[in-house]
């Protein structure tokens, strides 16, 4: 129940985030498409209605603006950022049954599938359009259902979906820490679309551990979160010494 | 049958018109559940909701029809606790039946949509089961749920009125028995209707990643939360009585004295008043502070079709003049002038919520994000237009074979 | 009756009370809910035990490393990158990560296929017994050989850099026919540029991580160019802050903001097709100005200074050439490149200590004009990174030597002295092969010289990815007997006779050789990952079944019984050399490999490499330094005196060496006033295989919206044509006309018309067909007048309303 999330997290050692470098990543879309195939994201034969596509790293373009020969774009991957506001979420405050709920252990905003009741208050919420829901009945050519993977199940037809920080990576490395008789808090893990980057602009590790790689990244001069003035405090940093990419990560910047 | 069914001294219209007017809504009603069956079999992709707008036509008009369904609630308030120390408020016995069968309709209509609206309606319980006692929505469910059961036990008194029905003794017993403890139940259902009329404001209000609906607020409640509250009690009776005034075109019949018109229009223009320096200082305060707090200017809130003529629609047309037609006593003398204050009542708070639910996500929060637009389909067309439909034909019964105007008779000799 | 109140109460209260004890509501609401999280309809993975496999990819020529997760050991259920490869790191691109989508692909052919209908008839086809359709290709080679028509049979592969390659080009060779194709690459044409710079058949490698200022002409290094993990893997290093190590620069050159672009820290926009003439131009400032390496130029280059043909006759070098053609001002006319950035850019890259020229176009997959790769290689050349201490090194394509030469019996001679079809006979003959696919197409179509009998087409689909599709698909009807060895029913099998249905990269072991623009002699294995899971066979087995079946000299030549025998016998050949190691991340540093410095071994003999490498590793060397030339001047010969056979002795001057050789497009500007350029992404695939449904799940909606593709136009071009964003209009060209939408975008210049590349496929399923065009057939291929290849550079076009 929603007891956990009473508790202030400041004790939890762990705060589980992730850096993209957007001086490093080219928009290849490699994160994305691993992120679909650990994830078991369905598909349908046409996928551009962006609004009503299932995606939980979704990339988005963006543009200086400036006329040729001037013009630039970047791509920005967008997870989910796993708001760290104090108490809630904006998800995880407004869900009426609790399917989305953060982890106050280790930080991550997890979504239950099959206790979600498909209202959708919690996408209405969220201002990155981190959410998408199931329009439809998930359905796989035939053949394809073979490279469904167990470890994360299939959503069903009218429930929420969003990215987990590949929730279900860290519970196995949990599980091996403590069968190894280490601490499992201390475990690090790799969410999909980190792992296959190519040029590794995503880093991800424990906010919280001052010598990880991600703690350190996230306090370089270049990082910056989308929509800081929300105060939605998201777990999710970005990196880029180009001004004109840092200035369309808020409002009135 | 219909004859011995029909209130005595009473006259209505012939069966055959009346029938032919039932089976018009009945076949709009049809069309409505072959809308709802169609959503629920094939899933909500045959509505124009997406992932961007996840609240679109279900949620407006069960927000809209909700607040106008607070006639219910809040003439029951007025006349069963507030009468006690304002006589004057006596008057609304005289509509307060059809206040409570409008509000009936409202809610039940509301749930049925709603059921509609979630992805997984057989899982709808969750929320008693899993609630998340933060959400806004919990409250919303508890609420609106419990009310409409107090909305079915007021509802039900006025069904055993029917001469019929009264005749069978047990029958009028328990009638009998309903009303005495009726005051209870609006004193639960006011209760209820504070609550949720103000979470249902609190929906919008708390979402802190949303710089269009978001508020502060006092304690854990958001400024929307007695916003939507105060502008429901507003609208409400305003609603009621412009139903009551479209049975009385209809039926061709005075069923009310004009003085509870012109009560209802100096209670609903006051507090429709209080509602608009209230919701104007809200939306300076929102615009000025609130908003720039998240680096957005007002203009940023605002682009066609979701233009500027939204607030303006909201506050000034249907605001502010309805304001001056319901409290000027020469406009309040005019009918014409009286019930378009009460029309532009409603549909200010109608606009009100549209602009909460669906401007409020057509919006971009990302930068780089762009604008949407929200084009509603007939599936979600039709189970609306159905449920009002369904209230008609609630509204329609009742007032054929129950006396639900006590002064229908003396009115109309 | 009568009913006090509390007694009222009570019996509400009871009744409500009852019925809510009863389970039944209860107990149906719980039912309902488990019910809708269990439906049947959603799949329910079968759980088991994980186990990881590790293979090498062979989707493109990138050579990625990669790990397969299977349930059961016999359900793959994902592919990422392998983090031991030395190149790639465990970086995949998004291809790469969906491979499973073609191993799982409804569109795969399940077994053998005869089409019993018409031609071209997808409905056709009937599955026949391996043993029966294999007879009947024997009996038709068979045939042909012995009516001495073996040069009729051609063959046609996408895989170029695997031993299959080798081995389908010793099988024609045995048989008796030149005419071995590959599908078209860049390397094409720039074989042909390094053989006649430098005597040398070799692939240029750069090395990217000692440059400090790489000034990129048009190769999208970041949109699937080369070896596409690898270079993200190079830039992704180049953006690595290093204490006390300047950060390398990335200078692009296009005409339009590619993602490349963009990601560079400064792009020059020059029009479309114009970069080579932008190099020159810079060569012009670097010898005006005395900036080039003079002591390269001096010692090891001929041709700079005027010069002496074989005739005797006397003529320019490159000094006066460059220096009278290619001013400031006449380069900025043509490029739009402004003089004063011409001269910024020469003066720039004469400064650094290691500057890289490259170049390159789309994935890799385009020849370009013999002259422009010269023009590109002459630059390098005047920067001295051709040195040994540069930083462009020359790969041989075959380090370790081929496979033992094949046994030409006399209709293999026969065969051999026939001329490649519609091979032209300005081809200029170096070590270098010549691979005239267009030619062969073109001369194939309208039924010139020769018919050809036979077609093999193999992991190719030319049908969809060469330019001019009309062409191919007119050619593909007239050879009498076309059989594919395609596991798709793609564009191109659906016009074959016999699919014999090859295994899909994941199911079949075969090899990577090299990797594109990489500077390392590189070779990998690319174990299975599943079973096959129909009825398919490797075409390598295929093959040398095929080759035993006919017998003679062919059945000679191939001694193998298997295919994995071949790869035993080339990594045999490797380990035999002695040189080179297998790479893995972490203890291999890719920046450390320098040319003429071999790497020493780390295994010990052919089984242990062959052991090592079938687990997912690669085996790489370093290229050996370029101390010399095998040109006739022994050096490198910026005045190509190997092109005297090509063209006319009375020739000028500047048609030896690099110039700036665009070729005229055809169609009447009046008429066509846009150019159209085609551009590649990382996000779609043109070639072999289609996109899968996870690579569709990453395009904008501003490049696909349901089937309308969108093509890129200025905001400028928009407003002259009355377009506004998203409109549709009709794009037409002299090859063919297309509905399209406009995107409207500054990205692109006034005037220019952008297509992506890999929409608008007729074959495979719903997830892939009816999404746009094709943009293959509205460009204009134009042939190189000396090597014969197709070469593409803009198209004239026409945009109106629709």
């Amino acid at each position: 129940m929603s007891g956990s999330a009473h508790s202030e997290h400041a004790e939890s050692k762990v705060r589980y985030g992730m850096v993209i470098d957007l001086d490093k990543c080219t928009g290849c879309g490699a994160c994305s498409v691993a992120c679909q195939q650990e994830n078991n994201v369905s598909f349908r034969p046409d996928e551009s209605d962006k609004l009503r596509t299932l995606s939980w790293m979704t990339l988005y373009r963006l543009e200086n603006g400036a006329g040729y020969p001037d013009y630039r774009a970047a791509m920005l991957p967008r997870p989910c950022m796993h708001c760290d506001s104090p108490h809630h979420s904006p998800c995880t405050f407004v869900c009426p049954v609790n399917a989305t709920i953060r982890d106050e252990h280790t930080g991550i905003v997890d979504h239950v599938a099959v206790r979600c009741i498909g209202c959708r208050y919690c996408m209405v919420a969220c201002p990155y359009h981190a959410r998408s829901f199931n329009w439809w009945d998930p359905k796989w050519p035939k053949s394809m259902e073979a490279m469904l993977t167990p470890e994360v199940s299939p959503r069903m037809r009218g429930v929420v979906e969003k990215c987990t920080f590949c929730h279900h990576r860290l519970n196995l490395a949990r599980d091996r820490a403590r069968l190894n008789g280490e601490d499992p808090d201390s475990v690090v893990y790799t969410p999909a679309c980190a792992e296959v980057c190519p040029t590794g602009a995503i880093t991800f590790g424990n906010l919280k551990d001052p010598n990880s790689d991600v703690a350190k990244l996230a306090k370089d001069p270049r990082a910056f979160r989308l929509l800081e003035k929300l105060h939605t405090e998201p777990k999710v940093y970005y990196l880029s010494s180009a001004q004109w990419i840092r200035r369309q990560s808020d409002n009135g910047l | 049958m219909d004859k011995a069914l029909i209130p005595e001294g009473v006259k209505r219209c012939p069966l055959p018109v009346f029938g032919l007017w039932l089976l018009f809504l009945l076949a709009v009603i049809a069309w409505g559940i072959y809308a709802g069956l169609t959503v629920l079999i094939k899933g909500l992709n045959v509505t124009g909701l997406n992932n961007y707008f996840g609240f679109g036509l279900y949620i407006t008009v069960d927000l809209g029809i909700i607040a106008l369904g607070a006639g219910a609630f809040f003439s029951g308030f007025m006349y069963y606790g507030l009468s006690r120390f304002f006589p004057k408020l006596k008057e609304l016995h005289k509509i307060i039946n059809l206040a409570v069968i409008v509000g009936f309709c409202c809610y039940t209509g509301a749930l049925l949509v709603l059921l509609l609206e979630i992805g997984q309606p057989l899982r709808g319980w969750f929320g008693y089961w899993h609630a998340n006692v933060h959400s806004m929505l919990t409250e919303v469910i508890f609420c609106i749920s419990c009310y409409a059961i107090v909305l079915v036990i007021e509802f039900v008194p006025i069904i055993l009125e029917n001469r019929k029905l009264d005749a069978v003794k047990p029958l009028h017993v328990f009638g009998h028995n309903l009303h005495e403890i009726m005051a209870i139940f609006a004193m639960t259902g006011t209760f209820l209707s504070f609550f949720h009329q103000g979470s249902l404001g609190g929906v919008p209000g708390v979402m802190f990643g949303r710089p269009f609906a978001y508020r502060t607020g006092f304690f854990i409640w958001p400024w929307t939360f007695f916003l939507f509250t105060l502008s429901a009690m507003a609208c409400g009776p305003a609603f009621t009585a412009l139903i009551c005034r479209i049975i009385e075109k209809v039926s061709n019949k005075k069923l009310v004295d004009r003085s509870v018109y012109e009560l209802i229009a100096k209670i609903t223009g006051s507090l429709l008043l209080i509602y608009l320096i209230l919701k104007t200082m809200d939306t300076l305060y929102w615009a000025l502070d609130t908003a720039p707090g998240f680096g957005l200017k007002l203009s940023d809130f605002y682009r066609e079709p979701y233009g500027m003529w939204l607030l303006f629609a909201e506050l000034g047309l249907c605001g502010v003049l309805p304001v001056i037609l319901l409290l000027t006593p020469q406009t309040r003398n005019s009918n014409g002038l009286l019930f378009l204050g009460f029309f532009l009542n409603c549909a200010g708070i109608v606009i009100n919520r549209f602009a909460m639910t669906v401007e409020a996500l057509a919006i971009p929060v990302m930068p780089f994000d762009q604008w949407a637009v929200y084009i509603p389909t007939w599936a979600e067309w039709a189970p609306c237009i159905a449920m009002l439909a369904y209230g008609a034909l609630i509204v329609s019964l009742s007032y054929r074979y129950l006396p639900i105007f006590p002064r229908e008779k003396e009115l109309n000799p | 009756m009568s009913l006090g109140r509390r007694a009222f109460l009570q019996f509400v209260g009871g009744a409500i009370g009852g019925t809510l004890l009863t389970p039944i509501p209860w107990k149906l609401a719980d039912d309902s809910a488990i019910w809708t999280q269990n439906w049947s309809w959603r799949p329910s993975p079968e759980r088991g035990e994980i186990t990881r496999v590790r293979s090498v990819c062979q989707l493109c020529p990138g050579g990625c490393g990669i790990t397969a997760r299977l349930v059961n050991g016999r359900r793959a259920v994902a592919v990422t990158g392998n983090e031991a490869h030395a190149l790639s790191g465990g970086g995949v691109c998004p291809m790469g990560a969906s491979s499973l989508q073609y191993l799982y692909a409804p569109y795969r052919i399940q077994q053998p296929l005869k089409q019993m209908g018409s031609r071209g008839d997808s409905k056709g086809f009937k599955p026949v017994s391996w043993a029966e359709a294999l007879k009947e290709v024997t009996a038709k080679l068979t045939k042909l050989r012995s009516e001495g028509k073996s040069h009729t049979v051609a063959c046609l592969t996408g895989q170029k850099r695997s031993t299959m390659a080798r081995l389908w080009k010793r099988f024609l060779t045995a048989y008796g026919s030149p005419n071995f194709y590959t599908m078209p690459d860049a390397a094409d044409s720039m074989r042909l540029a390094v053989a006649l710079t430098t005597g040398r058949d070799a692939e240029v490698g750069f090395l990217w991580d000692k440059a400090t200022y790489v000034l990129n002409f048009g190769a999208p290094l970041l949109e699937g160019w080369g070896s596409p993990v690898y270079l993200q893997k190079v830039f992704g290093r180049w953006q690595t802050e290093k204490p006390g190590v300047p950060r390398t620069v990335l200078v692009h050159v296009e005409s339009r903001a590619s993602l490349t672009a963009s990601k560079a820290h400064r792009w020059i926009a020059c029009n479309p097709g114009t970069e080579a003439a932008l190099a020159l131009g810079i060569a012009h400032v670097l010898v005006r100005d005395k900036l080039y390496d003079a002591a390269f130029v001096a010692e090891k280059v001929f041709g700079f200074e005027d010069w002496t043909d074989a005739t005797g006759a006397q003529r320019k070098g490159f000094r006066n050439v460059v220096l009278a053609k290619y001013g400031v001002e006449e380069t900025a006319k043509i490029t739009g490149v402004a003089p004063q950035t011409i001269q910024d850019l020469a003066r720039e890259l004469a400064k650094q200590k290691h500057a890289l020229v490259v170049w390159g176009q789309d994935k890799g997959d385009k020849p370009n004009s013999l002259y422009h790769d010269l023009a590109f290689l002459a630059l390098n050349a005047l920067l001295g990174t051709l040195t040994p201490s540069g930083t462009v090194v020359l790969v041989p394509p075959d380090p370790w030597g081929d496979l033992p030469e094949p046994v030409l019996d006399t209709e293999a001679y026969r065969g051999a002295g026939q001329t490649a079809l519609g091979r032209p006979s300005t081809v200029p003959r170096t070590k270098a092969p010549v691979n005239t696919v267009l030619p062969f197409l073109e001369a194939l179509a309208s039924g010139s010289e020769y018919p050809v009998e036979l077609l093999f087409i193999h992991e190719a689909n030319p049908a969809y990815s060469l330019p001019e599709t009309a062409l191919v698909t007119q050619a593909l009807q007239k050879a009498a007997m076309v059989v594919s060895f395609s596991s798709f029913m793609d564009e191109t099998t659906q016009w074959a006779d016999i699919i014999l249905p090859n295994h899909t990269a994941l199911e079949r072991l075969d090899d990577v050789i090299g990797l594109p623009g990489a500077p390392y002699v590189y070779y990998a294995l690319a174990s299975p990952i599943v079973k096959p899971l129909y009825d398919t066979k490797g075409t390598g087995d295929v093959l040398l079944n095929l080759a035993a079946a006919v017998g003679g000299g062919v059945a000679e030549s191939h001694p193998w019984k298997t295919y994995e025998e071949v790869l035993k016998a080339t990594v045999a050949s490797i380990a035999k050399a002695g040189t080179g190691l297998v790479a893995t991340a972490g203890s291999f540093d890719p920046a450390s490999v320098l040319p003429g410095r071999p790497l020493q071994p780390n295994f010990k003999d052919a089984a242990d490499l062959w052991n090592k490498l079938k687990a997912g590793a690669c085996w790489v060397d370093a290229p050996a330094a370029v101390e010399s030339f095998a040109t006739p001047s022994e050096r490198y010969e910026l005045a190509c005196q190997g092109l005297m056979v090509s063209i006319s002795p009375t020739a000028a001057d500047d048609l030896f060496m690099p110039r700036f050789h665009p070729l005229k497009p055809s169609g009447e500007e009046s008429e066509f006033p846009l150019l159209l350029v085609a551009y590649a992404s990382l996000m779609l695939s043109e070639g072999y295989v289609p996109n899968t449904p996870f690579m569709n799940k990453l395009l904008p909606d501003d490049v696909l919206r349901k089937q309308d593709v969108f093509v890129e136009i200025h905001p400028e071009t928009a407003r002259t044509l009355g377009l506004a964003d998203k409109a549709a209009a009709v794009l037409k060209t002299p090859r063919g006309e297309t509905p399209v939408r406009v995107r409207l975008t500054t990205a692109v210049k006034p005037g220019v018309v952008a297509a992506p590349q890999g929409f608008g496929h007729t074959a495979y399923d719903e997830y892939v067909q009816q999404k746009g065009f094709n943009a293959n057939s509205l460009v204009e291929v134009q042939l190189d007048p000396i090597t014969g290849l197709g070469t593409l550079w803009a198209t004239r076009a026409q945009l109106r309303r629709a």
